[in-house]
This record gives C-alpha cells, sequence and structure tokens, in this order.
C-alpha cells in the first residue's frame, strides 16, 4: 500500500524533465496553479489535461502508473464533485429528489473543479517525481534568499530540511529495530482496539525520542569540529545551472498561459 | 607535534577525576594508540583536545603554541577526528555532500573543494559510491566516508575515536587498511583510540590508560610484553596472545612467530 503511494516519492531518470533546473520546475508549477484558473470552459480543460499528458510522457512516466499512484487522493476528489454537485445551482434541474435537486450546472462545475485539482495535483507529482528531494531543497532555499532581507532563517531552514531527509532512513530502521526488540518482549502492536493500540505505540516512541536526542547531541559535535559555523563565510558544494532549456521551458509555460487566457469566454 | 602538560578533568566538581595529571607527547607523523577501557579518560582526553570539554588544568602545547581561547578555533582546523556511530557524524544527504561539508564550513572554492572531495574519496575507495545515500552503505564503507571527510580537510593529525567499534569485522579491516596507507605517506598523525588490544599493532606508539592515568607507553611489543598490566587494565588479550602466555610464558611474539614456535 506505501509502496504504492507516489506522493513525494523520486524515481530517478535522464528526461528532458528530470534535467530541468530544480527552481524551473518549482516556479513553473506555481504558475500553472494559476494558469489552472484560466480555463472556463470546456476547450480550455481539454488543453490542461492534453498539456499534462505531454508532460508526463516528456518525463519518461506512463499514464497508468500516475494515476495508479493517485488512487489514494480519489476520495479527496470525489468529494469535491459531490459537493459542487450538490450545491452549485443554476441551469435546468436535472433530477429533483424532494428536499435536495441536482442541477445541470453542478454537474458541469464539478467537473471542471475536479478537473482543476487533478491537474493540479498531477503536475506536482510529476515535479516531485522527476527532482530529488535534495535538489528541491536546494531550489527552495535559493529561490527565497531574497527573504533573508525580512530576517528569514533561509540557510538554516534550509540545512534543516536537508538534515531531516538525510535522516528519515536511519530512524525508520531504528524505529523497525525497536519494534523488532519490544515484539520478541511480547508487545503487541497490531491487534486490539484503536486506544489499546495507540498505548502499544508508547514503548516505540519512548526509546526512539532517546536515542534521536542522543544522535542530535552527536551530529552537533561532528558538525562543530567540522568547523560549522553557520552561513557566513560558507561555499557552496552543489551549485544550481540555469541553462538556455530552463528559460525555456519557462516561456513555454507562459505562452500556455497566454492561449488559455485568450481562449476563455 | 601535541604535548599534554599535567591535564586533569572532572565531569562534576569533586571526587572523580576523569583524567587525573596526565602528560604525553605525540610526534607529527607517529601512529599514536590510545587504549583503555570504558571510562579510561581516553575520550575525555580527546574531547579536551578538539575543544569540546573546556574547563581542564594543566595545559596543551600544539606545535609549540598553548591551546587557548582564542586560538581554539584556529588550532582546530588542524585537527579532524572520526567518531564511533557512523550514523550520527553523516550531515551530508549523500557521500560527497558530506565529505563537502567540512569544506563549505571553511569557505574552500567550489573548484577545490570539488578536487578535494574526489581526492579525499579515491584515498579511501569510496569514488564510486560518490552519489549514495548514507543509508544504502555497510558501517565499514560509512567509517571510511567519514575518514574521507576528515582527509578531505588536509589535517595535521586525524583522531579516531573508537571508529570501529561499531562496525564488522570486515569494515573493520578496511578501515586498519586505509590507515596504514595514510600512515605511510607520513605527513599526518594518527591518534587511534580504541579497546581492542588486536587493534594497536599497526601503531607506532600505544598508551595504556585507566581511571584517568596512564599505566604504560611504549612501542607496541613493549606494551605487548606487559600482560599483567594490560589484564589489570581490563583489557582482553588477543587470542595468540593468550595462548603464548599460556604455553610460552610471558614473552610477546607475534601471530606467525608463534605459529612457527609451536
Amino acid at each position: 500500500m506505501l509502496s504504492k503511494m507516489l506522493l513525494g516519492r523520486y524515481i530517478p531518470g535522464s528526461s528532458i524533465i528530470h534535467q530541468l533546473d530544480p527552481r524551473a520546475k518549482i516556479l513553473a508549477v506555481v504558475m500553472f496553479m494559476a494558469i489552472v484558473f484560466f480555463a472556463n470552459h470546456w476547450t480550455g480543460y481539454g488543453l490542461l489535461i492534453l498539456f499534462i499528458i505531454t508532460l508526463t510522457k516528456m518525463a519518461g512516466l506512463s499514464l497508468r502508473f500516475l494515476f495508479n499512484g493517485l488512487k489514494l487522493i480519489l476520495i479527496l476528489l470525489l468529494f469535491t464533485f459531490f459537493m459542487h454537485l450538490f450545491f452549485t445551482k443554476g441551469g435546468t434541474v436535472l433530477i429533483d429528489g424532494g428536499f435536495f435537486t441536482i442541477e445541470s450546472e453542478g454537474v458541469i462545475n464539478g467537473i471542471y473543479i475536479t478537473i482543476r485539482l487533478a491537474m493540479l495535483v498531477l503536475i506536482t507529482t510529476i515535479m516531485t517525481l522527476t527532482t530529488s528531494p535534495l535538489q528541491l531543497t536546494d531550489a527552495i532555499e535559493r529561490i527565497c534568499r531574497p527573504l533573508k532581507a525580512i530576517r528569514v532563517p533561509v540557510h538554516e531552514i534550509a540545512l534543516m530540511m536537508s538534515i531531516s531527509l538525510r535522516f528519515i532512513p536511519t530512524l525508520m530502521d531504528e524505529t523497525e529495530k525497536i519494534i523488532k526488540a519490544q515484539s520478541a518482549r511480547g508487545s503487541t502492536f497490531m491487534t486490539g482496539s484503536l486506544k489499546s493500540r495507540l498505548q502499544a505505540l508508547t514503548p516505540i516512541f519512548i526509546p526512539l525520542f532517546i536515542s534521536s536526542f542522543k544522535r542530535a547531541e552527536e551530529l552537533a559535535i561532528a558538525m562543530e569540529v567540522r568547523g560549522y559555523q553557520g552561513e557566513e563565510g560558507r561555499t557552496y558544494y552543489r551549485v544550481l545551472n540555469w541553462q538556455f532549456r530552463d528559460t525555456a521551458a519557462l516561456i513555454m509555460m507562459i505562452i500556455f498561459g497566454i492561449i488559455l487566457w485568450m481562449i476563455r469566454q | 607535534m601535541i604535548e599534554f602538560d599535567n591535564l586533569a578533568y572532572s565531569y562534576r566538581s569533586g571526587e572523580y577525576k576523569a583524567l587525573d595529571h596526565i602528560s604525553l607527547t605525540i610526534r607529527q607523523g607517529d601512529w599514536v594508540s590510545i587504549i583503555g577501557h570504558n571510562g579510561s579518560g581516553k575520550s575525555t582526553l580527546v574531547k579536551i583536545l578538539m575543544g569540546i570539554l573546556e574547563d581542564y588544568e594543566g595545559t596543551i602545547r600544539v606545535g609549540g603554541e598553548v591551546l587557548n581561547d582564542e586560538n581554539r578555533a584556529e588550532l582546530r582546523k588542524r585537527f579532524a577526528i572520526v567518531f564511533q556511530n557512523p550514523d550520527n557524524q553523516f550531515v551530508g544527504a549523500t557521500v560527497e555532500d558530506d565529505v563537502a561539508f567540512g569544506l563549505e564550513n571553511n569557505g574552500v572554492p567550489r573548484e577545490e573543494m570539488v578536487r578535494r572531495t574526489e581526492a579525499a574519496l579515491e584515498a579511501v575507495n569510496m569514488l564510486s559510491y560518490r552519489n549514495h545515500e548514507p543509508s544504502r552503505l555497510s558501517g565499514g564503507q560509512k567509517q571510511r566516508v567519514a575518514i574521507a571527510s576528515a582527509l578531505a580537510m588536509a589535517p595535521d593529525v586525524l583522531i579516531l575515536d573508537e571508529a570501529t567499534s561499531m562496525i564488522d569485522p570486515e569494515g573493520r579491516r578496511e578501515v586498519l587498511d586505509i590507515l596504514q596507507k595514510i600512515h605511510g605517506e607520513g605527513r599526518t598523525t594518527l591518534i587511534y583510540i580504541t579497546h581492542d588490544l588486536s587493534e594497536i599493532e599497526q601503531s607506532d606508539h600505544a598508551v595504556v590508560m585507566r581511571e584517568g592515568r596512564i599505566i604504560s607507553k611504549g612501542t607496541v611489543e613493549e606494551i605487548y610484553q606487559d600482560t599483567d598490566a594490560l589484564i589489570a587494565s581490563r583489557l582482553v588479550l588477543p587470542f595468540h596472545m593468550k595462548v603464548s602466555k599460556r604455553l610460552l610464558g610471558g614473552e610477546y611474539m607475534s601471530y606467525d612467530e608463534l605459529v612457527k614456535r609451536l
């Protein structure tokens, strides 16, 4: 179940989308979030769907793979659809169930909004599938750098993010070890009422917290002896290389936005 | 050269001394092992040297310069350290990021940084793993990366604080082989802290510590001769030493010699 989930996962590859600068991808996604709202009739939504399909192909991902991964948010999409179906009024009455009515505007609006939401989720999924978390962190740090002027600790936040990413697998291993150790001592985690299952988690979390604090302390010492003194006087090993294709990608996104704007009614 | 002169330290004010007036000189380019059981003060010694612990008595001289608050940060750049737990000293999300971390902190220009990172990874045979995440490496590989991270800083002194105690025997051999190579180049002083007597064979000198004091120091052979002092320090003799002690009396001989004699 968990392995099928695509949200936040990264699949290494060498497609043109993979090779784009992560900053370009983030900016393009932000633009797309606005562009999605330009569409207001069938042609517009058709173009949006076509655009996402093209993008998926360019990223070397299969559509079926992408949709399979999205099953988890299906509930959210259906919920949106039914909300509009029942509560948007206008047009001809299709079904009159007495205390509720379904009207044509509701159906059309429901479909539109659901497509919008699905497209937004798909484009962010394409971004995270083609960009390593580390690259994303770097890109966020660079894009947010101007925020330092208003005293946002951009470098520190980025370092925190990258250390967290680095420690996720380590802590997963540790959790697994603790679960095994506690199971060997007779703890059960998978049976009983919800309350007793939650209570059973205590003997997992307490050792995990204790060891995390110890790790944090050792890591802090290791960082200090390696000369970490914050951002000042620091150089960067990883550099992001903005290339022509990144500019081209953004221009294409703008052109796509203009087209959608022009065909709106 | 590092000189410890009458160094003393207690973790809590009062009775028990983690270090009890220690004097020791370590020559540049030497490989010195510090051996001791848990709580013998060996790690405390290193923590003081690295400036992690302060408020000690006595003096430390590094290259003739007395270590103090003003020059601590500057002198620290001459040292690099590899700690016990390979997971808790990995800062970078990938192997090469981790090696570059110390260089980034010191503001090394990027081109030089790339060159030094590659050279350091090459020295520990880990260059082909440069894009790997630490969680996908074995214990020995992680410690080799930690050594590369230390070497990239071009330290005068490389300290290994029980660096092999959490990894498997094979990883341990890999680490010791790399240290042998570094030692062969003759530039870097190695301070090797361990509680395992079988790991000190390759070092030039060894120091045995117990309860914050130096029990004996000398060449590895001299240390090995005095088995009683080693046992009194609650250290476990390597198997071949136990055999030779029981069968042939106290005289120390290497594994090969013993095989020949028997």
